[in-house]
């Protein structure tokens, strides 16, 4: 059985490398069949896209994907600097 | 004409667009003239460096009330089309740095901003060197080559404040919340002694989405991680005291 470290790092690059993401900073969890992504993007597609990658590189994987999409707030106080 | 106290800088990095998103960072740039004097971009404003990106973040910008001020970031040079990303973004009139400068008026103060990708290395005493092989001494040379042009293009810059405007960090403070392993990769310190060289009122980054907002060069310069998860609004706005 192949390390779960390989595996991680496996999905992790191509997410990286797939034209359909090209996302780096991902985080890739495995433990024991569960895989867990965790992590920031733009948009609920980039998101969807990064669960498909992944999932095809590990498809006998249970994924948990908790990527988070970026909330983009108004912006809030100003700072000065004097 | 009446002359401001202070510049307001809005600045943001890393906000990866694409067609999926068209028009919702736009929205959110309602107002800035209310709030800002320039918008400067940190770099990664799209995500694989496609034409068809480039030009959903012109379209985002484009005709924007106040001046705006970009520089590319590594994902805007993953297809090759950096280039003619810059010429889609320069087209919709935003100011695209490459390892150069310019000098904004803003309400009678000369703001000079100087910049660009900027590229990595590690920081001082855990870093690469020019040594080995051709691949390592290529990799430290271009961001060697970069920060001599920032040093080069400040002291050319007459202004009467100057912002450095970066994708890569010139400081470890503000990756702080990264993996202490990819450190080389997200900046060097080359580029902050170059700055502390020629001198700058504020340094802006982003790049690193986990890291931290603010840090100091060595020599005491302000450096900002802008990057869009960093912040978790849609810009910061910094305000520099000008006149006396």
């Amino acid at each position: 059985m192949e390390a779960p470290q390989y595996v991680a790092a496996r999905i992790q690059q191509a997410m990286a490398e797939d034209a359909r993401t090209h996302e780096l900073g991902i985080h890739v969890d495995v433990r024991g069949d569960q895989l867990f992504l965790r992590g920031q993007v733009s948009g609920n597609d980039q998101r969807v896209r990064l669960g498909e990658v992944a999932h095809e590189v590990a498809p006998d994987l249970k994924m948990h994907n908790e990527i988070k999409v970026v909330v983009v707030n108004e912006p809030g106080e100003d700072e000065h600097l004097d | 004409m009446s002359t401001l106290t202070e510049v307001r800088i809005a600045a943001v990095g890393d906000i990866h667009l694409g067609e999926d998103v068209r028009g919702e960072y736009r929205k959110r740039l309602e107002g800035i003239e209310e709030r800002a004097d320039v918008l400067m971009l940190a770099g990664d404003l799209t995500r694989h460096g496609t034409l068809e990106e480039g030009r959903v973040v012109a379209d985002e910008l484009r005709d924007l009330p106040v001046p705006v001020v970009a520089v590319l970031g590594n994902h805007d040079y993953h297809s090759d089309l950096q280039h003619e990303i810059a010429g889609e973004l320069r087209d919709a009139g935003v100011m695209v740095l490459d390892d150069d400068g310019v000098v904004i008026e803003c309400g009678g103060t000369k703001l000079g901003v100087v910049g660009g990708k900027g590229f990595g290395g590690g920081f001082a005493g855990k870093c690469a060197s020019e040594f080995g092989e051709r691949e390592i001494k290529d990799f430290v040379a271009h961001t060697r080559y970069i920060a001599e042009s920032w040093k080069l293009a400040l002291k050319e810059t007459q202004a009467d404040r100057r912002v450095v405007l970066s994708h890569y960090s010139p400081i470890k403070e503000t990756l702080e919340g990264e993996p202490l392993e990819i450190y080389p990769f997200l900046g060097s310190y080359l580029l902050a002694e170059a700055v502390d060289t020629a001198g700058a009122d504020l340094i802006l980054h982003g790049h690193a989405h986990k890291g931290t907002e603010k840090g100091l060069t060595p020599g005491g310069i302000r450096v900002r991680n802008v990057a869009l998860p960093v912040l978790g609004k849609a810009y910061a706005v910094y305000c520099l005291e000008c006149g006396e």
